[in-house]
């Protein structure tokens, strides 16, 4: 009986080492996150840019298919629109995304942009 | 000896029940798609293959379809008879529509009872003017205006709730008011989630995530979390869209709803000042007490209405009335950035920011 305690206090510990490797496992993968992070931007359900947000530098840009819609990205790594002809600039309200998960959509003109990145945030889906 | 033997078996046992579960686990998916609600909707949810998840995610959008077609307020679609119906029979005829209008107007008449009138589907007379004053003032920032005090109230004498006609025998619904119309917009993407997620459940699906325009519904928990089953992680956003941090901080939920109401998306601006989209029934303006709130409670069409109700009472009100309804927790994010939230929710958050 004697014996058993002493193991199964082993055995927490063991299981406390793991996961606690676990969470470390999860803090690197999250810190370094947002480093390989796209925005996606996508036109009638078609995927139409992929741009890599922390290489892309400062500008300002619109896909060919909808030249009335303007893009920014930041020098932070941030994306958002800024310019639409839609009438209710709900997509330029969105602000500034920069997470994997974040998302706006200028539904009148089709328009959806993501970010998604190969490593994962934590967050199943992120609303505003 | 014997005992590291024992504990290196032990090791390995943990080791492989770990693994093995992430190899039998079957894959994750996410589906998005614009084209319903005025919104976006992500679909999470897990499958054997990619082909199966295309397949569920088309049902659920046929589903949703057929909720956003009933109650739609804007648009007609042929052989249905939707909200638009209604309102275009105002003071005329009774309408005969599909039980998931009856359903949702019951719903929303509970809801309007429940909050005292803080949340009401027939304001729509004041909401449309709104609606046309914000169009407007967006398109032609220098001429935006506010809508005049009178032309509100004289709208405002054509939202009397019970002034909808329900004949369930008949399955009609009918405005005694020609001036009256519908507005659902406070409850009925919430209330399509909930009846979606309640569908998909008598189908079988145990594990999805799902948001229609910020409209959370959870079926179960993750299959790809820290631990088996895990509750999903929702992210808010910082309804402060300048500030530094983008998401405000994420909170867990299994089988539950989380909805969002603000003004930070939805508004136009007058000299200066931003008129958002959510008015209060009893000023005919929008309601200023928070920049957002957040309800969490098990059903979609629940959290949604209350989220609207809320949003429109004060502080003290709003923290009491959610405080009064079991398993139901609420967040108000102040415009000065302060936060207060319900005894029950901090045990909610994963983290802050």
């Amino acid at each position: 009986m004697k014996l058993a305690k002493k193991n199964d206090i082993i055995i927490i510990a063991v299981v406390a080492l793991i996961a606690s490797g676990l969470a470390a496992w999860f803090l690197i993968k999250n810190a370094g996150a947002e480093k390989g992070a796209y925005a996606e931007i996508y036109y009638k359900s078609r995927l139409v840019e992929r741009i890599h947000l922390t290489s892309a530098g400062e500008r300002e840009f619109s896909v060919e298919e909808v030249p009335d819609v303007v893009f920014k990205i930041y020098d932070d790594g941030s994306i958002g629109f800024i310019k639409s002809d839609c009438p209710d600039k709900v997509c330029i309200n969105s602000g500034r995304l920069s997470k994997k998960g974040h998302f706006a959509a200028c539904l009148p003109n089709e328009i959806y942009v993501k970010i998604v990145a190969e490593e994962s945030t934590g967050a199943d889906i992120i609303i505003g | 000896m014997a005992q590291m033997k024992k504990l290196a078996a032990l090791f390995i046992l943990l080791i492989t029940a770990l693994s093995s579960g992430c190899t039998n686990k079957p894959n994750r998916y996410q589906a998005e798609f614009i084209s319903l609600f005025d919104t976006v909707t992500v679909i999470v949810g897990y499958s054997e293959s990619r082909e199966d998840f295309t397949l569920l995610a088309e049902k659920i959008k046929n589903k949703l379809e057929e909720y956003h077609m009933l109650y739609d307020i804007y648009n007609e679609y042929e052989g249905i008879n939707n909200i638009k119906t209604i309102n275009d029979n105002a003071g005329t005829a009774p309408v005969q529509v599909d039980g998931k209008i009856i359903d949702l107007l019951e719903f929303a008449l509970e809801q309007y009872e429940a909050t005292g009138g803080a949340v009401n589907v027939a304001m729509g007379s004041v909401l449309s003017i709104w609606h046309d004053y914000r169009t407007r003032g967006i398109n032609s920032p220098a001429n935006a205006h506010l809508p005049p005090p009178e032309l509100l109230r004289e709208a405002a004498r054509h939202t009397d709730i019970y002034d909808i006609k329900i004949d369930k025998e008949l399955s009609t619904v009918y405005l005694n008011d020609p001036d009256m119309r519908l507005d659902v917009g406070a409850v009925a993407k919430g209330y399509a989630v909930e009846q979606t997620a309640l569908w998909l459940e008598r189908q079988g699906v145990t594990n999805l995530l799902l948001s229609v325009g910020g409209n959370v519904r959870a079926i179960g928990g993750k299959l790809d979390g820290e631990y088996p089953n895990m509750p999903w992680v929702i992210s808010i956003r910082n309804p402060d869209k300048s500030a530094p941090d983008s998401d405000l901080m994420s909170v867990l939920i299994a089988d539950g709803s989380l909805v969002s109401s603000g003004g930070y998306e939805r508004y136009y601006t007058v000299d200066g000042a931003r008129y958002h989209h959510i008015i209060n029934p009893d000023t005919l303006m929008p309601s200023d007490y928070y920049e957002a709130v957040s309800v969490i409670c098990p059903g979609s069409g629940m959290a949604d209405a209350l989220s609207t109700a809320i949003f429109n009472m004060p502080p003290k009100k709003s923290m009491n009335y959610i405080e009064s309804i079991p398993n139901t927790e609420a967040i108000f994010i102040f415009k000065d950035g302060s936060i207060e939230y319900t005894s029950g929710f901090e045990s909610l958050i994963y983290s802050n920011q």
